[in-house]
């Protein structure tokens, strides 16, 4: 057996070899990459460039606004605390409803899993329900739970559950039964069957409901505040572009699309760390 | 679904018979398919193994030799006939057994070391025990030094190595194998067989072990079960009387192997022409 230890390690060797390899080959890439960046910039710099030039020549600076107005905006806002007040609002909403509504939907989709009547009861029904253009219940929202942020917390939820619902609930449902079976075979139950075999299992999927939903729960909280708030980005949009303040609007957008990239990034980062068995599977390796 | 539930009055006379592990009496599976109807996968199969026994049962693909196993296991019951599993009739689950599946199946979500003592659980195995047993696992498999790899950064026959020692490790009295080394090279795989009957001649466990290679049947078994194509039927049981310690890589030197053989290529070569014709 000693003998094929040895062998196996003389294998972990020809790895090494071949990830110095890799590493030349990515040095090769970085400079392709950076080919690729500078050329990313300049798409989007002379998209900028061509839009400040549009501005007031072309095109009425009210209806398009311009880079540079914008950016003095987006200063003027977040300086007198007026646009981080809507900024604080809408993520408040965002940093409610959204775990609450992930949680849920990932919860009652494990379940649903786990229980065949369960499923056999509520399937059709929530499809139907899925079939509902949810954002079209926001103003029952706002009927029931007011113009403050609970109404625009429930839509948040709303959207995240069932993406998250969906997510989780195909997963249980793709997920190799075998892993189940092999596990309960050696006398594993209860918490340690759902959090070392079936969550694990199903992870990548749970991961794609959460990053699919996030912009999701950002376009609930904005959906909310048009139809009836008093603060929130997506008052301050609305407000904006009723009295033709366009670079306002703009700027509003722009904290938007930020919001949506942070979560994201963050989402990414636990994603990678929770899934790096899989992640290191694609760059380690041993052949043989 | 609970698992195992014994009819009390034929408990005591299951037990008294004889120190059988595994009584499979008059089995028959039967399944459904939307295409051919019911298929007959097995047709009263009656077996019985005793105690300490390294079995192989060997047939052609799609014989059934692996529902069989599976019946043991209890991954689905029988649809005549019963199985006993320690004088109880096996219902659901037998969480009694061990089982190596086909492929690795690993969970490749945790660590080698977590997979090797997986199934260890923390009153039998507290703490210094769990790691004394993992250790020792992962170092009769070969393993030392990969005990934090993840499954997907071993080779093929290293899963197929943890993989067997996640079976073995809670001590199951009895280990299912379900052609454990099929999809592995030839070198690799006698490496295994030979690691795999050195552990057995330490611990001696009950062993059934599925193949469809003749050569690994009579190399590993006390006895060979041999089945025949489906509807899949017990055709004969063989014997195989050669002296243990066994040297895998010069098995067909060893006294008795040819004689084996011998009767087990009959069987097959008779099938062969029957299904030619």
């Amino acid at each position: 057996m000693s003998k094929d230890v040895s062998h196996e390690h003389s294998e972990i060797g020809s790895a090494q070899d071949q990830d110095d390899v890799a590493l030349k080959r990515e040095a090769g890439f970085n400079l392709r990459g950076l080919r690729i960046t500078l050329l990313r910039f300049g798409i989007v710099g002379g998209f900028l460039l061509l839009w400040q030039i549009a501005s007031g020549r072309w095109i009425e600076p009210f209806l398009i606004s311009s880079p540079s107005r914008i950016f003095a905006s987006l200063i003027t806002g977040f300086q007198s605390g007026d646009l981080l007040q809507h900024t604080w609002v809408t993520f408040t909403e965002i940093a409610i409803g959204f775990p609450a509504g992930a949680i849920t939907g990932i919860a009652l989709g494990y379940w649903f899993g786990r229980s065949r009547v369960l499923a056999e009861i509520f399937e059709p029904i929530i499809i139907a329900l899925n079939g509902i253009p949810r954002t079209a219940l926001a103003p029952l929202f706002i009927v029931w739970l007011g113009i403050g942020i609970w109404s625009k917390v429930g839509v948040v939820f709303l959207l995240t559950f069932f993406l998250n619902f969906f997510n989780t609930y195909t997963g249980m449902r793709q997920m190799d039964q075998e892993y189940v079976d092999l596990a309960r075979l050696m006398r594993v139950r209860g918490l340690k069957l759902t959090f070392r075999v079936i969550l694990p299992a199903i992870s990548p999927y749970v991961f794609t409901g959460i990053r699919t939903s996030i912009p999701f729960s950002v376009i609930g909280a904005i959906v909310g505040e048009f139809i009836a708030a008093t603060e929130g980005v997506g008052f301050f949009i609305r407000l904006s572009a009723g009295i033709f303040r366009t670079a306002d609007v703009f700027v509003g957008i722009i904290v938007l699309m930020f919001m949506v990239i942070i979560m994201d990034r963050i989402a990414g980062m636990v994603e990678k760390r929770v899934l790096r068995w899989q992640a290191q599977s694609e760059h380690v390796g041993v052949q043989g | 679904m609970s698992s195992l539930e014994s009819t009390t009055q034929t408990r005591a006379e299951n037990l008294a018979q004889d120190n059988q592990v595994i009584r499979v009496e008059a089995v028959s599976k039967l399944f459904r398919t939307p295409s051919e109807g019911a298929i007959r996968a097995l047709q009263d199969i009656s077996l019985n193994v005793p105690y300490g026994e390294f079995v192989t049962v060997v047939g052609p693909s799609g014989c059934g030799k692996s529902t069989l196993i599976k019946l043991i296991a209890g991954f689905s019951a029988p649809s005549s006939g019963r199985i006993l599993y320690q004088g109880d009739e096996v219902r659901g689950l037998n969480t009694r057994v061990g089982y190596v599946p086909q492929e690795s199946k690993l969970f490749p979500w945790l660590t080698v070391e977590e997979n090797v003592g997986f199934g260890l659980d923390s009153k039998r195995f507290p703490r210094p025990e769990r790691e004394r047993q993992v250790n020792y696992f992962i170092k009769l498999a070969g393993l030392t030094g990969f005990e934090k790899y993840y499954p997907a950064q071993l080779s093929g026959g290293m899963s197929k190595r943890a993989s067997i020692m996640r079976a073995l490790a809670y001590e199951p009295p009895v280990i299912l194998m379900d052609e454990p080394f099929g999809p592995l090279d030839a070198q690799t795989r006698m490496v295994l067989q030979d690691e795999l009957l050195k552990i057995w001649e330490q611990k001696r466990q009950t062993i059934v072990f599925v193949t469809h290679d003749l050569v690994e049947a009579v190399a590993l078994a006390d006895r060979v079960v041999v089945m025949t194509h489906r509807p899949g039927k017990i055709k004969d049981i063989i014997d195989v009387p050669m002296a243990r310690p066994r040297n895998i890589f010069e098995i067909h030197r060893q006294e008795g192997f040819d004689e084996a053989y011998g009767r087990l290529w009959n069987i097959f070569r008779h099938e062969l022409k029957l299904r030619s014709h």
